[in-house]
């Protein structure tokens, strides 16, 4: 503590995080080749790159999660050898992850203090931990209720408590990964509030993202990765959108995918006064009814956990409902089992992956084969024709340039975006009147997006109909032919993407207006 | 620290292996502290096991059960479904064998056989059958209610061959004898080795191709492996998993079957010395494939009778197999656990990362 001036002086000239030449190979998989990552004391630095570029490697590195095979890192000048987080923490590091860590029955200043609480005797002094919360509120401008519980929260809102949660533990260097995943449109723009506010107050911000317009919005100064391999690092000026993207991607990335006007037809989806409850027993669908038409691309946007996912399970059979009827092409689907609704015309690529649709623990092929397996010709009598589901497995995998080294391959060993592309090539290759696709884009890079989005299309100009879930307003006014929006278990407003706005979906969304409150807001 | 004892590349057969041969050398040392030449012991254990046509015949007639629970224990527990009911299924396919050989009279006698095993087949199958209906149908737990069938089968069978199909002259609980058309051929005149040697073997092959070649074993591994995925791709959960417990309860039904048909000439009371517990150690050692179970329940099979020859050459007690037995079944158990933990945490690790599971 002696030598807290000479700190400051040291932070003032030297960058607050050098790392030269860190490898990192997981494997044979190199995640991390000789990186040189510089981030200038008070910046708002931007890491961008696609998944599997090695971002959350590095950043990892860097917080202490994982140990480099080589390198070096100097934090404000002086060289360090992070071992764990608490390491990282000691040093002023701090990080939020993309999944927080608050406990949901305690209030915000409980969480803010939680593991070095202000004492009073051998009791929390609760007075002290409320004082320290607004205090920090003010300076960072970080509005929150001290007293407010967790669980009553939006995540916004959470997020900020994590941010106060670093700076409560004394950090001056910020990692931020993907914070606004999970964010609406209003929210982020608070986010981006608050990061300039932590940058003003002397603070140092890393961000990792994958979306370009947030790197335009906040960056001072962006490192691009690629395949783990640092690109370049541009300034705030020599920035846009389509030089990062081709930087990332490595070569030109479409953002607008041409695409016709729609020509809905026949219903192939219709419910009508659905109920559904989630696992709880709470009411999470109230009422829907909707229909999505062959030819047409239908999106139901709206803030993650507000009915989709019950919604959407209820269709696919895979979760009961409480009232209301469902129909896939004409046939009474309600409460049947998903193969009944697969058998009326289902295609559903799910939001989870991992544990529904994948069977991670099973090969590449007999994940593709699934669900088809049953057919002629790859099924004769009770017998597997092998050569058959070879000859399919094959052309399934050139088809949706899905990178395996064998079609033998244990499904779980594949990377994020190759995982979507095994259950996009099955989903899409049963050629069923209905395709739903939720979050059909989440967590795979900007080349990815492209490709399933072109998908999704192609599928509507084969006179398919598609209903989309997304969280990502970028996706829904990309692919959408009509927008649906979800708040609260209920479709609050449709909408015609080619007149209306993001902002106007973001108040709807977030529930701050309902279909009714005077404003005209659907095309015929 | 994990990972340098049980590397990636490692997999079940040679970590297996490698743990049969660290009970071995750990058999060496408890031999020489008793005072024995453990060479000399390991090379009696093997000539009275696997030495002779006879020693081999006698190792052969003791795994043949074991190649049965054990296949029924691994199809069950591939699917996902937690049968350990095994034993209980034995006692009613033996009951149910013993009954068809008595209740019919005078038919041809490989068409009288066929019936019998038919019968046990049947009627193992059925009983394991109703509890995996109630696992589907109210979500009760397998572990629990198929323990519990155990004492259910095996003191209602006690109670038919002690009352109702008792014959006078019997002096413990038991049926009659069958007919003698109803025997399985021996294969040798100075061991019980017999047919349901062949019928195991037919089994073994037939588990095999099931979960290689066809549908329904494919399903039955999709449905082990993860339901949600499974039902979400269409698959009937519930026909797979009844499907495979009926199977499961069938190939225990066998081993009482041949058990009476085979070796007894009669159901008895008490005949099983834990045939059905054993294949759950089987099918644990085996990683539930069917060339696994044959390789383990020749292993067993070598341990018991390899031991009795060792006692009768070496001061060295036959109980030493159990010894040996018991120590491969602590390494493989020991590494499915450290494989566990690793798992999951490797699973948190990659939690707080946000990140999908990669390996």
């Amino acid at each position: 503590m002696g030598c807290g001036l000479d700190m400051v002086d040291a932070s003032l000239e030297s960058p607050a995080v050098e790392m030269t030449n860190v490898t990192k190979y997981f494997g044979p998989v190199e995640a991390n080749h000789k990186i040189n990552f510089n981030v200038r004391a008070g910046e708002i630095h931007c890491l961008v790159g696609e998944n599997g570029a090695g971002k959350t490697t590095l950043m990892n590195i860097l917080y202490g999660l994982v140990q480099p095979d080589e390198g070096e890192i100097r934090i404000f000048g002086q060289p360090v050898t992070i071992h764990n987080p608490l390491d990282a923490i000691k040093l002023g590091v701090g990080m939020v992850h993309q999944h927080f860590k608050l406990v949901e029955s305690y209030s915000i200043a409980e969480n803010v203090v939680l593991g070095r609480e202000p004492k009073k005797g051998i009791f929390v002094d609760h007075t002290k931990a409320i004082e320290i919360t607004s205090q920090l509120s003010k300076e960072y401008g970080l509005a929150v209720d001290p007293n407010a519980v967790i669980r009553n929260l939006p995540v916004g809102v959470r997020q900020r408590v994590e941010i106060i949660k670093t700076l409560f533990r004394g950090s001056k260097i910020i990692i931020l990964d993907e914070p606004t995943a999970v964010l609406t449109p209003q929210e982020s723009r608070d986010l981006f509030a608050t990061i300039s506010n932590l940058a003003k107050g002397g603070k140092t911000v890393i961000f990792i993202t994958h979306k370009l317009k947030e790197v335009l919005a906040v960056a001072d100064r962006v490192t691009v990765l690629r395949r783990g391999r640092l690109v370049g690092v541009l300034n705030r000026d020599e920035v846009s959108e389509q030089r990062l993207a081709t930087m990332m991607v490595g070569r030109e990335v479409l953002f607008q995918i041409a695409k016709t006007n729609a020509s809905p037809g026949e219903i192939a989806l219709e419910t009508n006064n659905l109920k559904v409850s989630n696992d709880l027993g709470i009411l999470a669908v109230k009422d829907v009814s909707l229909v999505c038409r062959k030819g047409e691309i239908v999106t139901l946007a709206g803030v993650e956990g507000n009915g989709q996912s019950e919604l959407i399970e209820a269709i696919a059979g895979l979760r009961k409902i409480e009232s209301g009827t469902i129909r896939v092409n004409h046939t009474d689907v309600e409460n049947k089992p998903p193969r009944k609704v697969r058998g009326a015309g289902l295609a559903y690529i799910p939001a989870d992956r991992i544990s529904t649709g994948l069977c991670i623990r099973e090969t590449v092929e007999e994940n593709l084969i699934a669900g088809r397996h049953i057919n002629q010709p790859y099924c004769r009598g009770i017998f597997l024709q092998l050569s058959k589901i070879r000859e399919y497995t094959q052309n399934a995998i050139s088809q949706f340039d899905i990178r395996v080294s064998s079609p033998n391959v244990i499904a779980q060993t594949l990377s994020g975006g190759n995982m979507q592309k095994v259950v996009l090539a099955r989903e899409l290759l049963f050629d069923s009147d209905l395709l739903i696709a939720v979050s059909p884009t989440r967590g795979v890079d900007v080349a990815a997006i492209e490709y399933i989005h072109k998908m999704l299309i192609q599928a509507r100009d084969r006179n398919r109909a598609v209903l989309v879930v997304s969280t990502d307003l970028d996706e829904v006014f990309q692919i959408s032919d009509r927008i649906l929006v979800m708040c609260n278990g209920e479709i609050v407003g449709e909408f015609d993407p080619r007149i209306t706005t993001r902002e106007v979906l973001g108040t709807y969304m977030i529930g701050a207006r309902k279909n009714g409150d005077g404003i005209s807001t659907t095309a015929a | 620290m994990i990972e340098k004892f049980f590397p990636k590349g490692l997999n079940r057969f040679w970590s297996s292996l490698l743990s049969i041969i660290v009970a071995i050398f750990i058999g060496a040392i408890i031999i020489l502290l008793n005072g024995d030449n453990p060479v000399t012991a390991y090379q009696s254990m093997f000539n009275s096991s696997l030495g002779s046509i006879e020693t081999l015949a006698a190792t052969l007639a003791v795994a043949t059960p074991l190649i049965f629970t054990g296949l029924s224990v691994a199809v069950a527990f591939r699917t996902g479904m937690d049968n350990i009911g095994s034993e209980g299924q034995l006692y009613m396919g033996g009951m149910a064998a013993a009954l068809a050989g008595l209740v019919f009279n005078g038919l041809w006698g490989p068409f009288h056989i066929a019936i019998a095993i038919a019968a046990g087949f049947i009627a193992g199958g059925i009983w394991a059958w109703i509890f995996g209906w109630l696992k589907v149908r109210y979500k009760v737990d397998l572990v629990v209610t198929t323990i519990m069938a155990n004492y259910v089968a095996i003191l209602f069978t006690s109670y038919l061959a002690n009352y109702p199909f008792k014959p006078p002259s019997a002096p413990i609980g038991s049926t009659a004898f069958l007919p003698d058309n109803t025997k399985l051929p021996q294969f040798f005149p100075f061991s019980t080795l017999n047919a349901g040697f062949i019928i195991a073997i037919v089994c073994l092959v037939l588990v095999w191709v099931l979960f290689k070649y066809t549908r329904i074993g494919f399903e039955w591994k999709t449905v082990g492996f993860n339901k949600t995925y499974a039902s979400y791709i269409g698959m009937n959960i519930e026909k797979a998993m009844l499907s495979a417990m009926f199977l499961s309860g069938a190939f225990a039904g066998l081993a009482g079957a041949v058990e009476v048909l085979g070796v007894q000439g009669r159901f008895v009371q008490n005949m099983s010395p834990g045939y059905g517990y054993d294949g759950i150690l089987v099918a644990l050692l085996a990683g539930n494939t069917a060339p696994g179970v044959f390789a383990v329940a020749l292993l067993f099979g070598t341990l018991r009778i390899g031991g009795i020859g060792m006692e009768r050459v070496t001061n060295v007690p036959s109980e030493l197999s159990q010894v040996l037995q018991s120590i491969i079944i602590l390494l493989v158990a020991g590494q499915a656990l450290v494989y566990q933990i690793r798992g999951v945490w490797r699973q948190r690790k990659h939690h707080e990362l946000g990140k999908p599971l990669r390996s």
